[in-house]
């Protein structure tokens, strides 16, 4: 180890140690500090370890929590970084908060940006990749998604030798041949029938000869068994399959991948494909089945982006949501939910969420008028987009009132006829409301979530 | 009752469908059945031929930049029809990439000149690194109509002469940030780099979209 490389470690941990003793809190300063110093400082810190890295548009977060869950059961030691530090400050950050283990099994499982991949790649050789998939964000940080996919290959390409795990059933993950071997997953759980994606979906396009692609199965979105009529063009053969989804309420799934039971304790068929992202890589490195079940049963709320939050009488469950596709994979979620719910819609327009509002009416806010839901709040600094967006949804207007205040919005809730509620935010609304439950006590903490 | 449908080309609404866009559609359906219409509508597509007299009104959107280049080569083959749908006073919207689309050429990402359909007299440039994003009002004398929106291109777009401006820029860049216009007009064509969408935003403009179709509908059973 050079002395300029003890010396960035010693800055990144005692500065660490700093901010954790008499600030509480980590942040990404120490990694800054580190590679300013040695901005090849990951080659050290990072030796030993065996490194995963999981990046996509949508389901970073819970395949990285569930892909750690069950790798804790096989490897001595797991790494990974905490939601938010998946830039390259984080994840020094990240190795530098790790205690000194000597000899052990040790891994890295990382979320990591899309766009931050190759700048993370140019100093660490990841083993593995998983690419969850690749949808519209209406942030449009990097463009297209066709753009995107060139940041993330581009980016694995740094590790020409680690195989790249990737969502078979994403027509974009087979468009352009890479460097790294590839691995498929997906789902094989229908009797084949032919249809075509809704209209109002993105990347149907066969990328060889650009018709518009056919499918056997859907399962949301652009995700299914595709093929093109016209070239041939189709979804690769799978390596690793879900076969059967046995059950699957609001918050829970039951389903059998590579001829395994097993199930998570959170709801929505995106979840699904997280769980078998991580089961997938829990394969590959060999782990039993049972290892894997436990992995996947591991019960936490947290992880899964929602939470139960009680306010007054009503149990709300409050959801993310950030682009079209994610949001109509929790509106199909919810329409699983026992009846009746009442349903409160938060939308802002700060940066985190994307200063065009425009997305919410790629969102099928329709499935929600066959519902029956007996009272709808929108709220949010853009509550009048989204009112208007929930009235031409087809939501009775004597059903939805616009609460212009967050303030006014609690006890707006309290006043609702139902005790089931669910709590639609984008990413900033999410932070006030919890900041606001927190000043009530109405939860613990506030900031720090999300 | 025919007269009481309003009859909607989607143009390759399963390509061009970025950006919330479709709620252009969702607005001119909840419209049109406040107004007591029936509303049907329907995709033109690649490989689809789009006959102009099934149609009271036809909605372009905009779309990525590998859509958009699909899209304008298999737009050639609809030239003629498109063209005299527009000259036959066909009610049109057509956002962003359609508007694009509508006039002589438009310049892509990597700097190639994309054809367009010249059935209006307008082109598009490209700026450097830099894309007009943001609120945007903009406001119309004849109609004396005001529009909000929210745009987001990169695309420089120059009025032809027998071209007026859907409005003239109160907040924000516009068709180029230089000459203070928004939009185009020509005939019953509306053009606009608006989302929002800019139906939802202005309903007002889809009101006035769906009576001009009517309008139109009216004279055309006449003859």
């Amino acid at each position: 180890m050079s002395l300029r490389t003890q010396l960035a470690i010693l800055v990144g941990k005692s500065s660490q140690w700093f901010l954790r003793t008499f600030l509480k809190g980590g942040s990404s300063l120490p990694g800054q500090l580190a590679l300013k110093i040695d901005p090849k400082i990951l080659d050290t810190l990072a030796k030993g370890y065996e490194v995963v890295v999981i990046t996509g548009t949508n389901g970073k977060t819970l395949t990285t929590a569930l892909t750690v869950n069950i790798l804790k059961k096989e490897f001595d030691h797991v790494l990974t970084n905490p939601t938010g530090a998946n830039m390259a400050q984080g994840i020094v950050s990240t190795f530098l908060s790790a205690k000194k283990k000597r000899g052990l099994k040790k891994i890295a499982i990382l979320e990591i940006d899309e766009a931050s991949l190759s700048k993370v790649t140019e100093f660490i050789q990841p083993k593995l990749f998983v690419f969850t998939n690749i949808f519209r964000d209406q942030m449009d940080r990097y463009g297209e998604i066709y753009t995107t996919y060139r940041l993330i290959v581009e980016g694995a390409a740094k590790a020409p030798e680690a195989p790249i795990i990737c969502n078979g059933d994403s027509p974009i993950f087979h468009s352009i041949e890479t460097i790294n071997p590839r691995k498929f997953y997906g789902f094989q759980h229908q009797k084949p029938q032919e249809q075509m994606a809704h209209y109002n979906t993105d990347g149907v396009l066969c990328p060889r000869c650009h018709h518009i692609l056919h499918y056997k199965m859907i399962t949301y979105s652009n995700l299914g068994d595709y093929y093109c009529p016209n070239c041939g063009f189709k979804r690769p053969a799978l390596d690793y399959q879900l076969t059967e989804m046995k059950n699957m309420t609001n918050t829970s799934s039951e389903f059998i991948i590579d001829g395994k039971d097993y199930h998570i304790e959170v709801g929505g068929l995106y979840n699904v494909y997280n769980a078998l992202a991580a089961t997938a890589v829990a394969e590959y490195y060999g782990v039993s089945a049972e290892k894997i079940k436990a992995g996947l049963a591991y019960d936490e709320k947290v992880f899964g982006r929602q939470e139960i939050i009680n306010i007054g009488e009503k149990e709300c469950t409050l959801v993310l949501v950030k682009n079209p596709v994610g949001l109509n994979q929790v509106i199909d979620m919810i329409s699983l939910a026992p009846r009746p719910f009442s349903l409160v819609s938060l939308l802002n327009a700060n940066y985190a969420d994307g200063i065009d509002v425009s997305w919410i009416w790629d969102g099928n806010h329709e499935a929600f008028a066959q519902m029956e839901i007996p009272a709808v709040l929108a709220s949010g600094d853009r509550h009048k987009d989204m009112a208007l967006r929930l009235k031409v949804a087809g939501i009775p207007e004597k059903n939805l009132k616009e609460v212009p205040s967050l303030e006014e919005l609690i006890p707006e809730i309290q006043k609702l006829p139902t005790k089931q509620v669910y709590i639609l935010a984008t990413y900033t609304a999410v932070l006030e409301l919890r900041k606001l439950l927190a000043a009530q006590g109405y939860i613990e903490g506030g900031m720090d979530h999300a | 009752m025919p007269e009481k449908t309003l009859r909607v080309c989607h143009l390759y609404g399963n390509l061009l469908n970025t950006y919330g866009d479709n709620g252009n559609l969702l607005m001119l359906k909840y419209q049109a059945e406040k107004m007591g219409l029936d509303f049907q509508s329907e995709i033109v597509s690649i490989h689809e031929i789009f006959y102009p007299e099934k149609y009271d009104l036809v909605f372009f959107g905009g779309g990525q930049d590998f859509e958009q280049l699909i899209v304008s080569e298999d737009i050639q083959a609809k030239k003629e029809s498109l063209t005299n749908y527009i000259e036959n006073n066909g009610v049109m919207l057509a956002i962003c990439g359609g508007y694009q689309l509508l006039g002589h050429y438009y310049i892509g990402a990597k700097g190639e000149k994309i054809a367009g359909i010249s059935a209006l007299d307008h082109y598009t440039l490209s700026q450097d690194n830099n894309r007009f994003i943001g609120d945007i009002v903009i406001h119309n004398e004849e109609l004396d109509e005001t529009y909000y929106g929210f745009e987001n291109h990169n695309g420089c777009t120059f009025l032809g002469e027998n071209e007026k401006p859907l409005g003239i820029v109160k907040e924000g860049h516009g068709n180029n940030g230089e000459d203070g216009t928004e939009g185009a007009l020509y005939k019953n064509v509306f053009c606009s780099y608006f989302h929002g969408p800019i139906l939802a935003r202005n309903e007002h403009l889809a009101i006035r979209l769906i009576q001009t179709a009517l309008k139109e509908k009216r004279i055309e059973a006449k003859i």
